[in-house]
Parts: structure tokens; C-alpha cells; sequence
């Protein structure tokens, strides 16, 4: 646990320390309050912030891809794995640590989105719930595009094709939650198919707790995504030792 | 301090242990010497945890180097080949993290990183980037780092690559000083490193050990080579006579001056000592003894003869 944090510790402040956190934080910022802000007050706050969060998702498609690919090839280019792999530290530890920083990070940029609907709030009536519920949904959602991508990056020591593969895996899982996809896959397989690929998107259930109702179910469901590839990703670490 | 008992490792269908069996005790500084590919890196590897063995077992300080590898990287201390390091970090926020990492003691963390400063004299740069150092300086903050949590054992890969001489010299030096402390291991390609600062050489060469013991052992092993004079006389005369004293001994002629001729007389393994009665038999023709030299093996033949052609068919393979 000790180890984990001091893993976190270093990852965190080394977001901070390469450009990449603010070139990173600094478009994802822009693009999504320019887009909210461009739907007119006049739709009321409640519609801004619907606007708002319609865009999240897609944005975190292209911005997490982009964020995690250097998580391990990184540290494979560099070699610095191989020290990494030598402290006294499991794999379960690194692979943790390594997570939970890109998500505090991503978790930091959405704070800063809060500026939003603390405007909107001036201005008309604002229902919180729904809104708090949203960025719950965000910072889950986040969080298991963030264990995608670090998969990915652990089996390549190259950063491009850690985000192209991340990227086109995300896809493939936001366009499964889909509803016009769904419906147009439904013509063709069985229905017990159709459940089960709409049951594995984690865009179905970040619109289900952006609805504000929080479901356990939900929770769940994003704590098993995210365990399925971190621990994944400590058996890739795992194997790496075996093979040399 | 290690064990290390038929270790084997294969990458694919390649085999780069093939069965290799060593110890250090505690307090000794040993030397990996080996051609590229030799299997240095792959040991030392394994012996950090860095990867796992295909065969056989390995132990650091009694511990498992498989199945108690937390315990054995608690007691080591590592600088891999190419000293990679998170170039983004300043010097002193680096070796506060690996001081954190590798287990200091809170309380403890301030005087072990200022020792390690002091130690691999980084003074200078304890607040600049990583990223703004010099190749020299790097290789100290690698190596101030394998030492921050004052570990029994440390494995040096290469600890002088790439470095100018100056700064051989120093990091030299330094490890020269960390033996006094800690077991070490290092590997290097410099015959002269390990002269200088080892108690013991092992010399690895396509997976295995092909020598292992101090450097005198080593070359006192190796056969004398041969007895260079430097004769003022007739070349013929002294050839034929030379024929009639040291019968089977082979004789060539290095070098011819105006003045003199030198020979080299390859007096072959274990013979006795003939520097009398070569200097008896040129006095006695009335010729003259400008020098006469015996050859001494150097840790640079020894290494030569048992790693010789490896190149070559590790080129073919």
C-alpha cells in the first residue's frame, strides 16, 4: 500500500511536470467549455450542462488514448522499467499506483470543469443532482478508458500504436452502448448477443448514473471493467519477467 | 552473500545461461567480465529480479531470487546498463523517491540521500533536471541511487560505459570505496577496471563461466608466454645455436636494426627459468645482451585465449 502511493506520488507530479498535463488539460478545457457555452444560454442551464456532458464521453474517447499511451512504453523506451521492476514493490502495487494517478489527474481536470455549471447556476435553476451524478459517471468512465489504455501500453514500447490500438478498443466498446448501433445489430443476431455486447459498453451505464440515480449495478459493473485489464495488465508485467 | 547454482535462461530458442554456478561472499567486489552476449546482463538481471530464470535457482542473502524476490530486491541495490533514469525529475526529488520506494525510513531519508550526494559527489547539481546533466554526472545519479538505502549487495551493469577517462577514474574510485561496504558485482568490457578495483574475476563467455578466481589465479594459469633478447651478433650463428640449447622451443625474429636483432623464444607452459644460461651463451660467442625480457601474461590475455572466436560464431549462429 506504501509502495502504491509512493508510485502514485511520482507518476501524479511527473503529469505535472512534462508539458503534456497542460497541452492535454488545456484543449480538453477549451474544446469542451466552447462547445458548452456555443448552445446558447437561452436553452436554459439545464440544457447547457446536457450539451456539456454529451460531448464528455466522446472527448475522453480521443483525450484518454492519448494521456495513458506512455504509461509503460514509456518506461520500456527508456529502460526505466527496469528499475522500476527491481524495487522492492509487486506488480499489483505499480499497476495501481500507475492508474490511480492518471485518474486523479483526469479527476483534476474535471474539477476544474465544475466553473461551468457554478455559471450556469448564476443564472437560472440549476438541478445538482443529475449534474453530481454526471460527474461520478465521468470520473468511472474515465477510469476504464484510463485501465484500456494502460493495457495496451504495457504491450508495446511504442506510444503511437499504444494509443491507435487504445483508441480504436474504446471505440468499439462507446459504439456497443450505442442505441442506433444496437438497433441496427439487433436485425442481424440473436438477442441474448445484442445483451451482452450493450452489457459490456460503459457508455450504457455512464448514462445511467448521469440520470442521477446511482445503482450499485453500475458501480460494479465499472470496478469489474477496470479489475478485468489492470489485472490484465500486472499479467502482462508478469509475463514480460518469464520471457526477457 | 550469493548463490547461484546450474542457472539458466532461454530468450525463445536462444540460450543465454546455459547452467552457470558462482558465489560471493560477503565484502568481495566481483568482476563480470565477457564479450557482448555473454550472458553478464542476463545474470545480473535475474540476480535484481528484473526477470526470472528458465533453470536452476539463485539466492541473494539467503533469499530466493524466485520465490522471496521482494526480500531479495529489499537487499540490493541495482544501476542497470545504459543508467536509465526519469530524465523529467530533479536530481534530489529522484533520489527522494527511490529512497521512498526502496523503504528509508522516513527520519532517515534526508541523511541517507546526503550521504549517497556526498558519496557519488553530486553536490553540484542536486537541484537541476536530470535531464540537464552531463553523461558523467547521470552515471553518479544512477549510482546514487543503487546505494541511497545502503543496500548489502549491489549489482553495477556497465558502470562505466560510455564515460570519458577522467570520469572512469572517478567512478572508479567511488566503487572502489563502495567495496569497502558492500558486496559488489559489476560487469564491464574494461580488462583494466577490473584490475584495479576487483577481488575477483569471473569471465563468462557464451552462457558459461569459463574462469573464476582472482586476478594472479587467473594469470598464473595462463602459460608463460615467452622471452624477448635483444642480441648484437650474426643472426645465422645465433639461430643454430639457439636450436642446439632450446631444442623444440620455437624461435622467431621480431625485428631487425642495423644494430641488433630481436628474438622471441616461445619457451612454452612451465618451463624452467633459462635467462642464465641464454645470457652464458651469447657472452660466450662474444656477442651482446642489449635487454632480455620475459613476457608477462596480463589478465588481457587470459581473457583473449578463453573468449577468442566467440565473435565469430555468435556471428554465425
Amino acid at each position: 500500500m506504501r509502495e502504491g502511493l509512493v508510485i502514485f506520488r511520482r507518476e501524479l507530479r511527473s503529469y505535472f511536470l512534462s508539458p503534456i498535463a497542460y497541452v492535454f488539460g488545456g484543449l480538453f478545457l477549451g474544446i469542451l467549455l466552447f462547445v458548452a457555452s456555443a448552445s446558447s444560454l437561452q436553452n436554459g442551464a439545464q440544457a447547457n450542462m446536457q450539451a456539456f456532458f454529451g460531448l464528455l464521453p466522446f472527448l475522453l474517447l480521443l483525450f484518454v488514448p492519448a494521456l495513458t499511451m506512455r504509461s509503460w512504453a514509456e518506461e520500456r523506451k527508456q529502460g526505466t522499467i527496469e528499475l522500476l521492476m527491481t524495487f522492492p514493490v509487486t506488480g499489483a502495487q505499480l499497476v495501481l499506483g500507475k492508474f490511480a494517478a492518471a485518474v486523479a489527474y483526469l479527476a483534476f481536470v474535471l474539477v476544474l470543469t465544475l466553473g461551468l455549471p457554478l455559471t450556469l447556476a448564476a443564472y437560472g435553476r440549476l438541478d445538482w443532482t443529475p449534474i453530481l451524478g454526471s460527474y461520478l459517471a465521468s470520473v468511472l468512465f474515465a477510469s476504464s478508458f484510463v485501465a484500456v489504455g494502460m493495457f495496451w501500453s504495457s504491450l508495446t514500447r511504442d506510444q503511437i500504436i499504444a494509443m491507435l490500438v487504445s483508441l480504436v478498443t474504446l471505440l468499439a466498446l462507446y459504439m456497443l452502448g450505442y442505441p442506433q448501433l444496437i438497433e441496427l445489430m439487433a436485425q442481424w443476431l440473436p438477442a441474448v448477443c445484442i445483451d451482452l455486447l450493450n452489457g459490456i459498453s460503459p457508455y450504457k451505464y455512464f448514462e445511467s448514473i448521469g440520470r442521477g440515480v446511482i445503482d450499485t449495478r453500475d458501480i460494479v459493473y465499472f470496478a469489474c471493467f477496470c479489475g478485468f485489464f489492470l489485472y490484465a495488465n500486472t499479467l502482462v508485467l508478469q509475463a514480460r519477467r518469464q520471457k526477457g | 552473500m550469493i548463490e547461484v547454482e546450474r542457472l539458466e535462461k532461454n530468450y525463445g530458442f536462444a540460450r543465454a545461461l546455459k547452467g552457470i554456478s558462482f558465489s560471493v561472499q560477503k565484502g568481495e567486489v566481483i568482476g563480470f567480465l565477457g564479450p557482448n552476449g555473454a550472458g553478464k546482463s542476463t545474470t545480473m538481471k535475474i540476480l535484481t529480479g528484473y526477470l526470472l530464470p528458465s533453470g536452476g535457482r539463485a539466492s541473494v542473502a539467503g533469499f530466493d531470487v524466485v520465490a522471496q524476490s521482494l526480500e531479495v530486491r529489499r537487499r540490493i541495490g541495482y544501476l542497470p546498463e545504459s543508467t536509465p533514469l526519469y530524465a523529467e525529475m530533479r536530481v534530489d526529488d529522484y533520489l527522494m523517491f527511490v529512497a521512498e520506494i526502496r523503504g528509508v525510513p522516513r527520519d532517515k531519508r534526508r541523511s541517507a540521500i546526503a550521504r549517497a550526494v556526498e558519496l557519488c559527489a553530486l553536490e553540484r547539481v542536486t537541484g537541476k533536471n536530470i535531464l540537464e546533466l552531463s553523461k558523467g554526472y547521470r552515471q553518479r545519479v544512477g549510482l546514487a541511487q543503487a546505494i541511497v538505502h545502503e543496500p548489502p549487495v549491489l549489482i553495477l551493469d556497465e558502470p562505466t560505459s560510455g564515460l570519458d577517462p577522467n570520469q572512469i577514474v572517478e567512478v572508479r574510485k567511488l566503487i572502489e570505496r563502495l567495496g569497502a561496504e558492500h558486496t559488489v558485482v559489476l560487469s564491464t568490457h574494461y580488462l583494466q577496471e577490473v584490475e584495479k578495483s576487483c577481488s575477483r574475476v569471473i569471465i563468462v563467455n557464451r552462457g558459461d563461466i569459463v574462469a573464476d578466481g582472482t586476478r594472479d589465479e587467473l594469470v598464473s594459469r595462463q602459460p608463460l608466454g615467452g622471452l624477448r633478447a635483444r642480441v648484437r651478433g650474426p643472426e645465422t650463428q645465433m639461430l643454430s645455436q639457439l636450436g642446439e640449447l632450446l631444442p623444440g622451443c620455437p624461435v622467431t625474429v621480431l625485428e631487425r636494426s642495423p644494430d641488433a636483432v630481436v628474438y622471441r623464444i616461445d619457451v612454452g607452459a612451465g618451463s624452467a627459468p633459462i635467462e642464465e644460461s641464454l645470457t652464458r651463451l651469447v657472452v660466450k660467442n662474444g656477442w651482446d645482451m642489449l635487454e632480455l625480457q620475459r613476457e608477462r601474461p596480463s589478465l588481457e590475455d587470459v581473457f583473449r585465449a578463453l573468449t577468442i572466436g566467440s565473435e565469430k560464431e555468435v556471428a554465425h549462429a
